[in-house]
């Protein structure tokens, strides 16, 4: 059967859909373990003009490694602190805020957060992954690996203060962030 | 039980709208200019939000604020409909999130400036979970048509906004429901984006007929094809 099309998720995504889902760090009034941290940035179209009104949603292992989800095989031990998903939306100045903990790595997937973009002019969600490391380099992931190593700085989250990292995501022109086939 | 290996592959690009939609400007400086780049899946992208243990419940029933509540202004509708796989298997537990202007093209939100009348009976917005089947059924108020004033020209037909929290990172979906034989079909930016006619009926509910008794209201269906096939089992 073929797959039902994508839309665009317009400028009316209601505002109820999003409250409460910018903090990953409670779950069912437990606290997620871990080091909790912010993740902000920008999300910028071309010629760096900020994108209001997008949301950003994104999934991640908790800290250590482990997903909530049966297919993990580990999803037993999951952490019941940490939600794994949430959603923000940008602000005027294109701003995203949330606040997660430092994913663990896992086999050989090192830390790491699936991120999806959802705007106006989007007719399809654009999907990217930022990584947690200091040191972009000598980083080895097999999903980092097919990045051109050019460009694979973009896809590291800036450490800004212990507990504070920062992710601009530019969706097209100078300093344009990678994002994946979908 | 443990839950099936689900492949999915990159949406062809027969099935969807055009990436750039001529005289709607915002596809071209927000859509990326480098081609997008394959990757393999790992544990990461084929898990996802085990959805609906992360949302409070949410109504059915946008048509009025509470179940002893008056219903808002406009036609009384039915959604229903159905979501599987490629496969065709039903996908149960999946979340479904909707939202729509009122009967007279007004949404609840800030970002509206348009001058309609907002319906106080209106909740404008729904969420739920497929049941074993898959299945779903809202009941709403048929919206109404509204210009995008940045435009000038281009007035939106009546249509519903669905977003779904399907089994994985993967399978997350969002789209726009159209009114079959509205004449602003014919000239919507998006709706009109598709390559082919199969591609346009997609967006668009099928009528399914009235019902009467309790509940007076015309009956508007579409079922949803999530990405995904299981995989097959490797043999001994």
């Amino acid at each position: 059967m073929a797959v039902s099309p994508y839309c665009t998720i317009g400028p009316y995504f209601p505002a109820s859909f999003v409250e409460g889902g910018q903090d990953l760090t409670r779950f069912r009034r437990a606290s997620a373990r871990g080091q909790h941290i912010a993740l902000s940035g920008r999300i910028l179209q071309e010629g760096g003009a900020p994108t209001r009104n997008s949301i950003l949603e994104i999934w991640q292992a908790d800290a250590n490694g482990i997903f909530r989800h049966p297919l993990d095989p580990r999803c037993g031990d999951a952490d019941p602190g940490f939600a794994g998903w949430g959603r923000a939306r940008t602000d005027a100045e294109g701003w995203y805020r949330i606040r997660t903990v430092v994913p663990g790595s896992y086999s050989d997937r090192c830390p790491h957060a699936n991120l999806m973009i959802l705007a106006i002019g989007l007719t399809r969600r654009l999907v990217t992954t930022v990584f947690f490391a200091d040191e972009p380099d000598t980083t080895r992931d097999p999903v980092l690996d097919r990045v051109d190593a050019a460009v694979r700085s973009r896809l590291f989250a800036k450490r800004e203060k212990p507990d504070a990292y920062r992710f601009d995501i530019i969706l097209r022109g100078e300093g344009e962030t990678p994002f994946f086939l979908d | 039980m443990p839950a099936p290996r689900i492949d999915y592959q990159p949406y062809d690009d027969g099935t969807q709208l055009a990436r750039y939609i001529d005289r709607y400007p915002l596809s071209f400086t927000r859509t990326p200019s480098a081609p997008l780049i394959p990757r393999p899946l790992t544990l990461s992208e084929l898990t996802g939000p085990a959805a609906q243990d992360l949302f409070p419940a949410g109504s059915m029933d946008l048509s009025r604020i509470a179940a002893d509540a008056p219903r808002a202004t406009g036609q009384l509708i039915q959604i229903s409909g159905r979501i599987t796989d490629e496969d065709g298997s039903p996908i149960p537990g999946a979340v479904i999130e909707i939202w729509q202007a009122n009967s007279a093209g007004k949404y609840i939100h800030e970002a509206d400036r348009h001058n309609a009348p907002v319906d106080p009976n209106f909740t404008g917005e729904g969420r739920l979970v497929t049941d074993a089947e898959g299945q779903f059924q809202f009941f709403s108020i048929k919206p109404g048509a509204y210009p995008v004033l940045e435009s000038g020209w281009w007035w939106r037909p009546p249509h519903i906004h669905f977003s779904i929290l399907g089994r994985s990172w993967m399978d997350r979906f969002v789209t726009q429901i159209f009114f079959p034989g509205e004449p602003l079909n014919e000239t919507d930016l998006l709706l009109n984006a598709v390559p082919d006619r199969d591609v346009r009926e997609r967006l668009i509910f099928q009528f399914e007929g009235t019902s009467m008794g309790e509940v007076n209201a015309m009956g508007f269906r579409r079922d949803f094809v999530l990405r995904g096939r299981r995989q097959t089992p490797a043999l001994d």
